[in-house]
């Protein structure tokens, strides 16, 4: 009697709708992901100003900003379950797999809202040149695509670990700089008019086998 | 809706375990343990302190895979692989927890959801209703007692009709009315399914035709 396709979908879109409302109940992580956007944002804006020509540093800048931004939260996604002793409860009503793809699916949409926030701000208090919006979005969809992915992988298999902090930070740490090296640099080359299609495929690329690697690995999380 | 939404017909089910073993890190938690039951009846699972009543519950809902041996499920002559077992398995145990943010019937709402049945919060109002919490749904979690709070887990394992019940410690932090719903509701379970109480309360194991005991020697003997 495996799961059927219908009640897969069903339990991925109950536990999206979890955490949206636990989220918005808590304010866990959106609050203090949009306090450091913005205080980090300011400060630096404050502290050298706006740089319109100075593309590299912009790239490197909103990145970080968003990666740092949104790693306590995306990295929290499984703990709290455990720490908070439901995940039991989640997996008694759906299976890793749809565990696992609604957590994803939610830190997504942080991340999106996060860059609702932040991008805007981001261009206003930087004064960075008028970005080539389809390239932009672009590589921060698939750079945000492919971060939402890692952690997500990374939270729910460090979850049950007794030092999952720091473990959470030595496994990431390497399987992030592939996607912050790509989308920095394609930040960069929509901004100085280079073409962006060798970084948008590597984070393509690196974002489906990290999703890939997860559909194959989350059936198995959790039996010990 | 799935097939676990049914209401608990007269569907033939048996468990059986050959050998059922679970060792964690650096202790046995369950000893080879063997037996086979079936619906409809109800089965108490006896035993010391560490024993392993727990860890068995857990393996028969698919929550923990075998360190050693193996076990059987099936429903209507169909094999229930442990992966689908949460279809066909009401679970309540002590470790259960909700969301402290969310109300009781948010809680059961969700886990409805998540299982695909229809109607969740008027399936989540049902199962409250059932067990006396009906007037306390919309409080949080936090707000509850212990003994609430194992009502709520009574109703989450009540909640999709399942034809295996496995409730451990269904008791605890009960008060006599509490009891005598635990009581009410393995009667009722067992005339059409299977209910399996881990359990040292006497009171408890009564309501069970049959028993088994499990041999370890308890508090978690050493691997």
């Amino acid at each position: 009697m495996p799961p059927n396709g219908s009640s897969s979908v069903a339990a991925v879109w109950a536990i999206l709708r979890k955490e949206c409302r636990s989220e918005w109940r808590t304010r866990y992580g959106l609050n203090a992901a949009l306090l450091f956007a913005v205080a980090t944002l300011t400060g630096v804006s404050f502290a050298v100003g706006r740089l319109p020509d100075r593309t590299d540093l912009l790239s490197a800048l909103l990145w970080v900003v968003l990666l740092f931004a949104s790693l306590a939260s995306l990295a929290h996604a499984f703990v709290k379950e455990v720490e908070g002793h439901t995940l039991t409860l989640l997996r008694l009503v759906a299976s890793p797999t749809a565990i696992a793809l609604g957590k994803l699916l939610f830190n997504l949409l942080f991340l999106g809202v996060l860059e609702v926030v932040t991008v805007p701000l981001f261009l206003i208090l930087m004064g960075g040149p008028p970005p080539r919006w389809g390239a932009f979005l672009l590589v921060l969809g698939l750079g945000s695509l492919a971060l939402a992915a890692t952690t997500t992988l990374v939270g729910a298999v460090v979850s049950q670990t007794r030092g999952r902090g720091a473990l959470f930070a030595a496994v990431s740490l390497p399987l992030l700089m592939v996607v912050l090296a790509a989308g920095v640099s394609g930040l960069r080359a929509q901004w100085d008019g280079n073409p962006i299609g060798p970084d948008v495929r590597l984070l393509a690329a690196y974002a489906a086998a990290v999703l890939g690697a997860s559909v194959l690995l989350y059936d198995h999380l959790w039996e010990d | 809706m799935n097939a676990a939404a049914a209401p608990a017909a007269a569907v033939a089910l048996s468990l059986e375990a050959r050998g059922l073993a679970h060792l964690y890190t650096g202790r046995r938690g369950l000893q080879p343990v063997s037996f086979a039951v079936a619906s409809p009846g109800a089965v108490a699972v006896t035993g010391v302190n560490g024993s392993g009543k727990s860890t068995l519950l857990r393996l028969m809902a698919g929550l923990l895979r075998p360190t050693a041996g193996a076990s059987a499920l099936t429903l209507g002559g169909v094999a229930v692989p442990p992966a689908a077992r949460r279809e066909v398995v009401g679970f309540a145990s002590p470790e259960l927890q909700f969301y402290d943010e969310f109300s009781a019937l948010e809680n059961l709402a969700f886990a409805a959801e998540a299982r695909g049945l229809a109607d969740p919060h008027g399936l989540a109002r049902a199962a409250l209703e059932r067990v006396g919490l009906a007037s306390r749904g919309g409080d949080r979690v936090t707000a509850l007692s212990s003994g609430m709070k194992q009502r709520l887990r009574l109703a989450f394992a009540l909640l999709h009709r399942p034809p295996l019940l496995l409730l451990d410690e269904p008791g605890s932090h009960l008060d006599d009315e509490g009891r005598a719903l635990v009581d009410r509701v393995v009667d009722e379970e067992r005339r059409s399914g299977l209910v399996v109480i881990a359990t040292n309360e006497e009171r408890e194991w009564r309501l069970a035709a049959e028993r088994i005991e499990l041999r370890g020697r308890g508090l978690g003997d050493p691997a």
